[in-house]
């Protein structure tokens, strides 16, 4: 599954708008969305989110986080929520930086490569998924 | 009081005076399939048919917790609402609608259009009917399909409705894509949303024009 930001989701910026439709392609690789809020302070919502995020990683789902270049902490409260994963004992997942500034349709193609590429370490799935 | 009236007439400080906006609050498992319990999910991620319908009627989508997953974990069994009906488990949710309840309110405060598609069946999440079977409990042995489905909401939903409250915010208008009935039917859950969603359509053109009805006419 995915980290999304909530820019991604609800783009009310025309800069926004040109980026690729990430909800239709993480819909196509078979990714769930767990959505990060706007911009704020929102302390205990992260802390619920990184609750859920320790929960799948302790059983072995592939996490990654999707960010956008551009905004602040690409929009996903890194500076928040990397500790509080941190503090769970939770990995850090990968992150993949979508670029407001280039083509959409080719920056499309990279995300979607980016999510069918992306798997658990071979060592993980043999763990997992016997 | 209806939720597409500003409750605060718009003048609260540090919001935004742009135009409302239409937002729907929707079941964490809506957007995560991942959440659901071990054979409870029908889609791979997203459940596209509702993210549709949302979007294609211009809504902001703001997904809500998944209270069963950070209580009882991804390797929870199936069970009821009288199971999640405990002291321990409406605390968490009550922790889980604190920390959401902030963005919910500052849409209605705003003036926003907020209504809530939650998940019909489930005994957290269901807003029209909830899973019941009284006598649920011990070994997880039960003949399948033995619980009844019932006109109530889920645990979840009723305390995210009690914290709204709480703050002195107006009922959000409310369906569920009947997910957790049993047996899934797309076409007719999709009707379902389609007709809700419609109808507040329909609600919102009514209230426009009664808004303009007191107006002096353009020259």
């Amino acid at each position: 599954m995915a980290l999304v930001p909530d820019t991604l989701i609800n783009p009310h910026t025309p800069a926004r708008a040109a980026l690729p439709d990430v909800l239709g392609i993480l819909t196509a690789c078979g990714y769930g969305v767990l959505q990060l809020p706007p911009s704020g302070k929102h302390g205990l919502l992260l802390a619920v989110i990184a609750d859920q995020v320790a929960e799948y990683a302790h059983h072995g789902y592939a996490v990654v986080a999707i960010g956008v270049r551009g905004e602040p902490d690409g929009g996903l409260h890194w500076r928040r929520l990397a500790p509080l994963l941190r503090h769970r004992g939770a990995a850090l997942p990968p992150r993949f930086s979508l670029r407001p500034d280039v083509d959409a349709a080719a920056e499309g193609q990279r995300f979607a490569a980016f999510l069918s590429g992306y798997d658990l370490p071979v060592e993980e799935q043999r763990r997992w998924r016997v | 009081m209806t939720t597409s009236q500003r409750i605060d007439g718009g003048k609260e400080s540090g919001v935004e005076q742009d135009a409302p906006r239409k937002v729907a609050l929707i079941a964490h498992c809506l957007l995560n399939q991942n959440a659901k319990v071990c054979e409870g999910a029908h889609y791979r991620g997203l459940v596209s048919p509702v993210v549709e319908a949302l979007r294609s009627r211009g809504y902001m989508l703001l997904q809500l917790p998944c209270p069963e997953l950070a209580f009882a974990g991804v390797r929870r069994w199936w069970a009821v609402y009288e199971q999640y009906d405990t002291p321990a488990y409406r605390a968490h949710c009550r922790r889980l609608a604190q920390a959401i309840a902030p963005l919910i309110e500052q849409h209605l405060r705003r003036g926003d259009e907020v209504i809530l598609i939650g998940l019909d069946g489930s005994p957290s999440t269901g807003v029209r009917f909830t899973s019941s079977k009284p006598d649920w409990g011990g070994r997880p042995n039960r003949p399948e399909d033995d619980w009844e489905i019932v006109p109530r909401r889920g645990v979840w939903i009723e305390e995210l409705e009690a914290e709204l409250a709480r703050r002195g915010l107006p009922p959000v208008p409310a369906t569920g894509w009947a997910l957790d009935m049993g047996r899934f039917d797309e076409a007719g859950s999709r009707r379902d949303l389609e007709q809700f969603l419609d109808s507040r359509e329909i609600a919102a053109g009514s209230r426009d024009d009664d808004s303009g009805a007191g107006q002096p006419a353009a020259p």
